[in-house]
């Protein structure tokens, strides 16, 4: 179609251009235009592409029709009349010149084929319904347009007239002339009927040109020079390189590896010990754990007595009951032989059911109504949970001349002192059994106990003869500090007493006497001395060390009194006591204090004065008693042999009587450094060790069991061990004999 | 006015949550939460009202604490079963579009590890905690140790349930911690005491379990996973506990062998404690396998030479021991006995584990073909048989192969008694007379090479017996270990009717029947009497039908099973021949008892006795009739008594719970409801019994 295009262009150049334009030369003009041409030509290609439409085509053939004749107007205006103006002048009716302008060409686009000029305006009518008239129809400006002429007059015409070249034969309907057709729209027609590209040298199958092929261009495609980075290696590059060659040689990047394949489940589970620092932990009160299996009765074994095996009925019935009604999961069988027992057939599903009612099932306490009394009872420990306790005779300590009284290990566990018949205070080395140091405290009279303070700063013993009291810190034995610091802890009453003395408080009679033992004594080290009215046989620490109280049984009202070390003072608590006082002892936490008659032991509140409990342990005359580190719990050990242990919280009577002794117990004692065990001593020269588990827990009773009888001591004037004691710390025991030994058992 | 109270914010509707709540608010699949919940050990609860606790019109069947479901939520746990849901999600689009390399890469590398240590220690606080909880564990562990391996259990996690049950049990051996054994129809039972901790489980006998039937296995399998976790923990502790090394040294080759426990080497902790062989140091002198070449005879010589010095080392340790127990007599618990009367008896604990472990200690036993090794030779161990051999065919690691090893002092066997001629030649062990002669050798000398041949090759003739031997049945070592002494043998011995196996764990309870007693120690008043009333009646009819009945039976069988009638004949005859055999044996035994000499006789009536015997009554003559009679009517006399005094103690009763509550008298009734369920049971079991006995005596 490229003529038409080239024609439409030119028809805007005419209308757009304005007149210097037109004047340009011809030459340059036409080259321009030619140039847009071709650009514009694609365009219209595409666009043709689109409408395929027969009316479209024949529509722009009438166009082209039309345009052809303009060109051919327009070409002769544009030769001939290059200034005329665009009208005519004529003159008038009046005889005024009228100017008739030439029709205006209106700048709608040729295309629009509604504004064909001087063509028929009927519209879309059939041309028939004017056959009667003469004309058919009307143009633009309402004038007729005629009927061509038509009939015979024209026939005889054409006969005179050859047929043109492109007659068609057709009648144009928009103009009702005949139809003539060029011959280059016919080559159009033809080839449109072929369904071929109507466009004239148009090649449907061009050369392939191979833009991407084996042959190397020989130009290059631009003339530039190579840059000099094409050949200069890069220093970024370089740089990055850099960094990790450092990190590869540091360390930083590990070359690949693949990963380790995982081995047997040894690598997974580590091992380690996971209860290491374990720490119980209460149970929680509405956790409720799984019920165990009950064990295999009788009726499962693989040989059961024959009683045991199921009647022909019972096998009958419990065959066809539905296997969740049956009361046993299985049926008695007998076997007479082990080879000759199958495998249990539902193992796995009786296992595989019991993982599921751990998970699944819901858990509810059941209160039982007839319950097992043995299974109430504790269960007795493992004979080797209950070591460590004492066995054998490590050291035997001799050197007293007639009976050992009483003797005592310091709280550092170094030491162990010992007092005599023979009025003498020994202080030994515990494991070597070597005698470090000794005192004659009294001449006529045993040396009837020896306690040290509790208190491991200070080395401070307290021994009694008779009526005095000594309080002692044995020199030989002590670092210059250490003494120095014993020294201060007695000397700090001399100053409060002398105060009070001053005061004049009191001119009555004093329940003690205070004084310094004399000089003899103190140069070895027995630094105060204190006297009461009666024999004292049993001394008592507070467990700090600043009181202690001593027992006189022959004293009436003096018979327990308590002393005060750091104000020199001494009291008398009780005004009469019923019975005679046999022992007493300080509560290890609250501020009790317990007093043993013969037959009963009673405690008292000390802060607010008052008897707190009577304790019946059902012996005729107590020796001694102990109070667990608890304080719950008390031993009694009595003359006639029994050795009671009390528990306060169950009740005034004992909570279990021993008697295992043939003769009289003389002391008992607790171990006060952590470990359950006990021990009592006997005249029948037997100590008998016992384990004795107190339980926080207050459902749980204290479990005792009987460990131990070490024998070692001598029998003399029916006589045997007259005093034990524990190491602080160690499963270690001393014990005191009538026949003049210590001896330490571990 | 007081706030109005909200429905449904306090009490059970808060403190229950179901479990489809639960599993949203966790935010996990349900087969996630069922993971967790087995491994922190969280199960349903049962609300006290369920229509309170429910918030739903629906009722929910299943509640959990609300305040566990939050403890859950804590757990560290959970984050792992997220991770692995994403890699699951990433592996499943790896595979839709074909790249199974990168599937597998992300499942090799990726795969979230599960630890449960923390879990561990958080469920069980103390290791006691743990030991108390270690029954289930220890029973479904020794069962996967004996299954095969399917695709929902790998190997990997059956060799890990093996080596950590073989681990436990060297334990148990070298503590001697075990207790108690019971051989029940479903397996073996174990029961254990560590730390003062009753443990109690259950092995499989060696037989393919059945595993069909809607068992899922992936509960069973978290189940193992958590179990696994936890038994490590406790071995570990448990080994280090005593101066071992954890894990021992295990052996692969040897287990590949059957070795078991022998496949474990057990180390001491410290360079100055000898690293001693506890349990391997016999056997690895031992150990090499036997060759049957001709070489064997120097072999087996070397053997014997190697022996010599490991008896003396083992009198040497002996020796030590002795010293041992000199120290350790001193340190023994005293017996306390009290001096009066009125005074409390305490308790006193059993012996400990040295003494009750040292029951099988002086012995060295052999286990026939046919015995189950594995709990055998755990049970001799762990009751303090060092030397335990057994036949080459049960795998490795056994003191001895060589059946006639001189040292064997009882053999385990269980097959029956049969004659030697009863069994079929064994031809490979016998030279041809052509060797001989080819060999230049006297007969004599051949006889000899014979006995030696057969010693090298580890296997004597069946039925041979050595002498000075004791041959008893598996069972012996079971009631031994049970009854904590050495039982007679000879009622244990190979083809005797076995005594009754019973559980060691039953304690009888007042009311219960107790198979032990004798059934007159046990019977209620006017019992005795209603029965004889009962079976006097059609005594004298019944005596004779009854037999008949029993005929017919016995007919009745034959028809069905012909063969094994047959097969019992010829046992008979089997036995009559062992007769013959027997005197000769005694020859060579010597030392057997005339009561066992008795009991070999193999006649029927005589075995009725025995069991009669084993039982514990007495045969009696029957009594004459008259007597009877007169029995008869004192019985019925008795029984209307009884009956009365019965009927009288009921109308009291109705009476007193008349004046009850209805609370106390439902709990009243519930107890008599048991108690009476009880007595019928053992009313039962006693009226067979005396059936049993009667019919004993009729014979």
């Amino acid at each position: 179609m490229a003529p038409t295009a080239l024609g439409q262009k030119r028809k805007a150049v005419t209308r757009d251009v304005t007149e210097e334009d037109a004047t340009a030369p011809g030459d340059v003009f036409r080259g321009d235009q030619l140039d847009q041409i071709l650009s514009q030509s694609e365009d219209e290609d595409d666009q043709e592409s689109v409408f395929s439409d027969e009316e479209d085509e024949e529509e722009e053939s009438k166009n082209e029709a039309d345009e052809e004749s303009e060109i051919t107007d327009e070409y002769g205006d544009e030769d001939t009349s290059d200034l005329k103006p665009n009208y005519t002048v004529v003159q008038d009716a009046n005889g005024n010149p009228r100017y008739i302008y030439k029709e205006i060409d209106p700048a709608y686009d040729s295309e629009d084929s509604d504004a064909a000029e001087g063509n028929n305006t009927i519209g879309n009518i059939p041309l028939s319904f004017y056959d009667s008239y003469p004309h058919i129809g009307y143009d633009i400006n309402g004038k007729k347009v005629m009927r061509p002429a038509k009939g015979e007059a024209l026939d005889a015409l054409l006969d005179s007239i050859e047929i043109p070249k492109g007659w068609t034969g057709l009648t144009d309907p928009a103009t009702g002339k005949p139809l003539e057709l060029s011959e280059e729209e016919l080559d159009v027609l033809k080839k449109i009927t072929r369904n071929e590209v109507p466009e004239d040298g148009y090649d449907p199958y061009p050369d392939m040109v191979e833009y991407f092929s084996s042959k190397t261009e020989i130009m290059p495609l631009s003339a530039a020079p190579e840059p000099k980075r094409r050949f200069v290696p890069s220093k970024h590059e370089a740089k990055r390189v850099m960094k990790i060659v450092k990190a590869i040689r540091e360390g930083r990047i590990q070359p690949y590896r693949p990963p380790p394949e995982e081995d047997e489940g040894d690598t997974v589970i580590k091992h380690y010990d996971i209860w290491a620092n374990e720490e119980p932990r209460a149970d929680h009160v509405m956790h409720i754990p799984a019920p165990k299996l009950p064990p295999p009765g009788y009726d499962e074994s693989y040989h059961p007595p024959p009683e045991y095996l199921p009647s022909k009925e019972e096998k009958a019935t419990w065959e066809k009951e539905d296997e969740e009604d049956r009361e046993k999961e299985f049926l008695p069988t007998d076997h007479d032989a082990l080879r000759k027992v199958p495998g249990y057939e539902k193992f796995v599903k009786e296992r595989f059911e019991r993982c599921l009612d751990l998970y699944l099932a819901p858990r509810v306490r059941r209160s039982k109504l007839d319950i097992d009394p043995e299974s109430l009872l504790p269960k007795l420990p493992d004979p080797d949970e209950l070591r460590p306790f004492p066995t054998t005779c490590a050291t035997i300590f001799r050197g007293h001349e007639g009976r050992v009284r009483s003797l005592s290990i310091d709280p550092t566990g170094k030491w162990l002192a010992s007092g005599g018949d023979d009025g003498t205070v020994r202080i030994w080395e515990l494991l070597s059994g070597k005698q470090i140091w000794s005192v004659k405290v009294a001449s006529d009279e045993p040396a009837n106990v020896v306690r040290w303070r509790p208190n491991a700063e200070a080395y401070i013993l307290a021994a009694a003869a008779g009526e005095d009291i000594y309080f002692i810190s044995p020199i030989s034995i002590l670092s210059p500090e250490e003494e120095e610091k014993s020294r201060a802890i007695l000397d700090v009453g001399w100053g409060y007493a002398a105060s009070s003395e001053t005061n004049g408080q009191s001119k009555k009679e004093t329940p003690a006497k205070w004084a310094r033992p004399g000089a003899r004594l103190e140069d070895q080290g027995a630094l105060v001395r204190v006297t009461v009215r009666s024999t004292i046989k049993v001394i008592t620490w507070h467990r700090r060390g600043d009181y202690l109280s001593t027992v006189s049984p022959q004293g009436q009202s003096s018979a327990v009194a308590i002393h005060t070390l750091s104000k020199h003072l001494t009291q008398l608590p009780f005004r009469r006591l019923k019975g005679l006082a046999q022992s007493a002892q300080f509560h290890p936490s609250k501020p009790v204090f317990f007093v043993a008659t013969q037959r009963a032991i009673r405690s008292y509140d000390l802060q607010k004065q008052q008897l707190v409990k009577i304790l019946q342990p059902g012996a005729r005359w107590i020796s001694s008693f102990d109070v667990h580190a608890g304080g719950d719990n008390i031993i009694v050990g009595s003359y006639d042999r029994r050795l009671l242990w009390h528990d306060l919280d169950l009740s005034t009577r004992p909570y279990k009587t021993l008697r295992y002794h043939k003769k009289a117990i003389r002391q008992v004692q607790f171990h006060h450094g952590g470990l359950p065990l006990f021990a009592d001593a006997s005249d029948d020269g037997s100590v008998q060790i016992f384990h004795g588990k107190v339980v926080g827990d207050l459902m749980e009773n204290a479990t005792i069991v009987p460990l131990k009888v070490l024998k070692g001591h001598t029998v003399k004037s029916e006589l045997g061990v007259l005093d034990i004691d524990w190491h602080p710390r160690q499963p270690w025991l001393v014990s005191a004999g009538a026949d003049g030994t210590c001896r330490l058992w571990n | 006015m007081a706030k109005i109270k909200k429905k449904g914010t306090s009490g059970q509707a808060k403190n229950f949550i179901t479990r489809t709540q639960a599993v949203r608010k966790l935010q996990i699949s349900l087969p996630d939460f069922r993971r967790l919940c087995i491994f922190k050990g969280i199960y349903p609860r049962e609300p006290r009202n369920k229509k309170k606790a429910s918030k739903s019109s629906t009722g929910s069947t299943t509640f959990y604490y609300t305040r566990d479901i939050q403890y859950l939520l804590h757990e560290p746990l959970l984050n792992k079963f997220r991770d692995h849901k994403a890699l699951a999600k990433k592996i499943g689009r790896a595979l839709g579009r074909g790249e199974i390399k990168d599937a597998a890469r992300l499942e090799r590398t990726q795969t979230p590890k599960i630890t449960l240590d923390h879990i561990i220690k958080e469920r069980y606080p103390t290791f006691v905690d743990a030991l108390r909880d270690l029954d289930d564990a220890l029973s479904m562990l020794f069962l996967f140790a004996n299954l095969p391996s399917t695709a929902a259990i790998p190997p990997k996690t059956i060799a890990l349930c093996q080596r950590l049950c073989l681990e436990f049990q060297h334990y148990l051996i070298i503590t001697h911690s075990l207790r108690k054994s019971f051989l029940s129809i479903k397996g073996i039972y174990y029961q254990a005491t560590i730390q003062g901790q009753d443990i109690l489980w259950l092995i499989p006998y060696k037989f393919v379990q059945r595993m069909e039937g809607d068992i899922d296995f992936r509960i069973m399998g978290t189940f193992v996973e958590f179990y696994t976790t936890l038994l490590s923990f406790v071995n570990f502790r448990l080994y280090t506990s005593i101066g071992l090394v954890y894990p021992p040294k295990f052996n692969a080759s040897s287990d590949d062998q059957g070795a078991e426990l022998d496949a474990f080497t057990l180390e001491g902790k410290s360079v100055a404690e000898q690293p001693k062989n506890l349990i391997n140091g016999a056997s690895a002198t031992n150990g090499t396998t036997h060759a049957t070449t001709a070489d064997a005879q120097a072999e087996a010589d070397k053997l014997t030479n190697l022996d010599e010095p490991s008896e003396d080392r083992e009198q040497g340790e002996d020796l030590s021991d002795d010293r041992a127990e000199e120290i350790t007599a001193t340190d023994a618990i005293d017996t306390f006995s009290p001096t009066a009367d009125d005074a409390d008896i305490l308790p006193q604990p059993a012996p400990s584990n040295e003494e009750s472990g040292a029951l099988f200690t002086p012995f060295t036993f052999f286990l026939s073909r046919e015995t189950p090794r594995a709990p055998l030779e755990f049970l001799l161990k762990a009751f303090g048989s060092k030397r335990v051999g057994w036949d080459a065919v049960l795998g490795d690691g056994a003191y001895t192969t060589n059946e006639g090893d001189r040292s064997i002092t009882h053999q385990i066997v269980d097959r029956p008694n049969l004659p030697e001629g009863a069994l079929p030649a064994v031809p490979e062990t016998k030279p041809s007379p052509a060797q001989k002669h080819a060999n230049g050798e006297t007969d004599g000398a051949a006889d000899d090479d014979e006995k030696e041949e057969e010693s090298s090759n580890g296997r004597l003739r069946p039925g041979t017996r050595v002498p000075g031997r004791i041959y008893v049945q598996p069972q012996w070592v079971w009631d031994c270990v049970n009854q904590g002494k050495l039982l007679r043998p000879d009622l244990y011995a190979p083809g005797a009717t076995l005594p009754p196996h019973l559980s060691p764990w039953v304690k009888a309870k007042r009311g219960e029947y107790d198979p032990t007693l004798s059934l007159a120690e046990q019977e209620k008043e006017g019992e005795v009497e209603a029965a004889m009333l009962e079976d006097g009646d059609e005594d004298v009819v019944e005596a004779e039908s009854d037999e008949e009945a029993e005929d017919g039976v016995d007919e009745q069988i034959e028809e069905e099973t012909g063969m094994k009638i047959a097969g019992s004949e010829s046992e008979d005859e089997d036995e009559d021949e062992d007769e013959d055999e027997n005197p000769e044996q005694d020859e060579e035994w010597g030392g057997i008892s005339d009561e066992a000499e008795d009991l070999e006789d193999p006649d029927v009536q005589h075995q009725r006795e025995l069991e009669a015997e084993a039982l514990g009554q007495r045969l009696t003559a029957n009594q004459p009739k008259s007597e009877d009679e007169t029995r008869k009517n004192e019985a019925k006399m008795k029984t209307k008594a009884v009956a009365k005094r019965r009927r009288e103690e009921a109308e009291e009763l109705e009476r007193q719970k008349m004046m009850m509550s209805r609370k106390k008298r439902k709990v009243l009734e519930k107890m008599l409801y048991g108690n009476e369920k009880r007595e019928e049971e053992a009313e039962k079991l006693r009226k067979k019994r005396r059936a049993l006995e009667k019919a004993a005596q009729m014979i």
